[in-house]
């Protein structure tokens, strides 16, 4: 079985150790890690805004987005790239430990359709994801239990999810 | 009567297109054919014009100056490294992070104003939030308040400030009187409320192995650059308690910080081209011309006299209204033809006394705190985002507007009550 595992900023470790106790090592494990392009598009909103007295230089490349000058977007690009190589590689370690056969993909987009989407394109037939991140200060059990990407994967996934509780859900 | 009418119409169209920014028309274009359609209407005469823009130099060489300090303090890597030693000092608490991000942003705020905090500490900030995989919006919304909330914190902290004290005057100690209570009060109800808010989002561990190496380009440079900063706050503190025209300041810093940059070889003129907003010059100008066109129908002087008719005898309505108002409108139209507004409505109802001089600090405290109610410091500009996004607003600016709507109230009223018991 293709298995896509959205593993997000922290605990990617956790979840393929849930996952092999779920439904066993013998699958291939597509770890993603999806850079949210959400928090970026706020703050170039808020740069670009009317309150400053001034905006960051230059224009923009394209017409839509506005942008950030090229030594203000590297150091962003470059976290960002690097966070996803780090919980990626927590994942990998422990994916491999399990004996998964294993992908690897740091996509940059909104999460929840970048998970639909892929899970289309490389034909899953399961989606592994968190009820919610974990940090978004959400209940563990409940109607607002479920972060919005979560929601949003359980409306359109194109194949079976198994939504992930927290461990102190269970 | 037709003339009034028509020089309304420039007045209000002119901050209708600031407002809205229909096919993305800049600010400083609207307001340099307002200024153009107020000089051809004979709303104000072109010597006036001149004249006035003359008199004006004060600020135009602030913020030259402050702008050029900034882009060079970036260039040094001031803001890389204070956000990397904070995260150091932090030693992994995400809630120390928090709260020495509000510290660090607070300090940067007070000697280099509210725009290099928002404009350059947030996203070195949201970069080193995200490399150390914490939840990056809290740590931006902290950036992006603070940097307006400190901006009363001294008189160089906001160019709003220099704007209106250039009209009335007042050193340190007098600004220092009005409003250190209120930037202290708003400064801990903001950090606050937000570690309360975000409780949850800060309960992380980070590690401070995952922190990139952050060293400046170079080290000589970057030791004078940090050197020269300190001289240029000295420099700020003592020439707003002796009431220097604070451009000299400002100026006679970025030469010091210009000649290190020529000295060890990292002068680049065409990045400094870049990080100096021209087109702000062009904006400020136009106003300026604008308002000015308004005054001269007798507008603003109709507007502050509703302002003491609304107040009646009460200091603490008058103060009360008058940063409400002042941050609303700073909020709707933007926050420099608002406090030009303001400053044009004060000066003509005559503002003497102690009475009076609290609506000069009132106006201050709305226009600098105004900006925060929303993400893009504008009502105008989030309805439009609302409008024109197809699948509704980003959960983020969502977020934004209900911290605005919770935070800023408080810190209006709280802040204009201590403005009025300082008389």
């Amino acid at each position: 079985m293709k298995v896509i595992c959205a593993i997000g900023m922290q605990g990617g470790a956790e979840i393929v150790r849930r996952l092999l106790e779920l439904i066993g090592s013998q699958h291939e494990l597509y770890l993603l890690d999806v850079i949210d392009s959400g928090p970026r598009n706020t703050l170039e909103d808020y740069l670009h805004g009317p309150r400053h007295l001034r905006r960051p230089p230059p224009p923009p490349p394209a017409p839509g987005r506005p942008s950030l000058p090229p030594e203000r977007e590297q150091p962003i690009d470059e976290a960002e790239q690097a966070a996803g190589r780090t919980a990626l590689e927590e994942a990998r370690q422990e994916a491999e430990r399990a004996g998964f056969q294993i992908h690897t993909e740091i996509q940059k987009g909104r999460p929840e359709q970048v998970i639909v989407q892929l899970a289309q394109k490389w034909g899953c037939q399961l989606i592994a994801i968190r009820s919610s991140e974990g940090t978004e200060g959400r209940p563990h059990i409940g109607p607002e239990s479920v972060g919005h990407t979560a929601r949003f994967v359980l409306d359109h996934a194109p194949c079976d999810v198994l939504l992930l509780r927290e461990a102190g859900e269970r | 009567m037709l003339h009034t009418i028509f020089g309304i119409l420039i007045f209000i169209l002119t901050l209708g297109v600031i407002m809205i920014r229909p096919y993305r028309i800049s600010e400083a274009l609207a307001a340099a054919v307002g200024a153009g359609l107020m000089l051809l209407g004979g709303f104000l005469l072109p010597g006036e014009a001149v004249q006035l823009l003359a008199g004006e130099w004060n600020i135009y060489g602030f913020f030259l100056g402050l702008m050029t300090i900034a882009a060079i303090a970036e260039q040094a890597g001031i803001f890389e490294v204070t956000a990397d030693q904070t995260a150091r000092l932090a030693k992994g608490s995400a809630r120390r992070l928090f709260l020495g991000v509000f510290l660090a942003g607070a300090l940067l705020t007070a000697f280099l104003s509210n725009d290099a905090t928002a404009l350059i500490l947030t996203p070195a900030v949201f970069a080193l939030v995200t490399r150390l995989r914490l939840p990056v919006l809290p740590f931006m919304f902290a950036c992006t308040f603070i940097a307006d909330t400190a901006s009363f914190l001294l008189p160089v902290s906001n160019p709003i400030n220099i704007l209106i004290l250039d009209r009335f005057g007042g050193g340190l100690g007098v600004f220092l009187r009005y409003l250190l209570l209120p930037a202290l009060f708003c400064i801990a109800l903001n950090i606050a409320v937000f570690l309360f808010l975000f409780r949850k989002d800060l309960r992380g561990k980070y590690k401070l192995s995952d922190l990139p190496v952050v060293e400046p380009p170079d080290k000589v440079f970057f030791r004078f650059t940090l050197v020269a900063l300190g001289v240029i706050a000295v420099a700020f503190v003592l020439g707003s308690s002796f009431q220097v025209p604070l451009s000299l300041v400002a100026l006679g810093g970025a030469a010091i910080l210009l000649f290190g940059a020529w000295r060890y070889k990292h002068l680049e003129w065409g990045r400094l081209r870049r990080e100096i907003s021209w087109p702000l010059f062009i904006f400020i100008s136009g106003m300026f011309l604008v308002i000015r066109g308004v005054e001269n129908l007798g507008l603003t002087t109709w507007f502050g006299n509703g302002l003491i008719q609304l107040s009646g005898t009460s200091p603490l309505k008058a103060s009360l209204l008058t940063a409400a108002g002042s941050a609303l409108g700073a909020n709707l139209i933007n926050n420099v033809p608002m406090a030009l507004v303001m400053i044009s409505a004060l000066h003509s109802i005559g503002i003497s006394g102690q009475a009076h001089l609290g609506l000069v600090y009132a106006t201050i405290l709305g226009c600098d705190l105004g900006p925060n109610l929303t993400t893009v410091g504008s009502l105008a500009t989030m309805l439009w985002l609302l409008i024109l996004r197809r699948k509704g607003l980003e959960v983020s600016s969502i977020e934004y507007f209900k911290l605005g709507i919770v935070v800023v109230p408080v810190m209006i009223v709280g802040g204009a009550v201590l403005i009025w018991l300082s008389h």
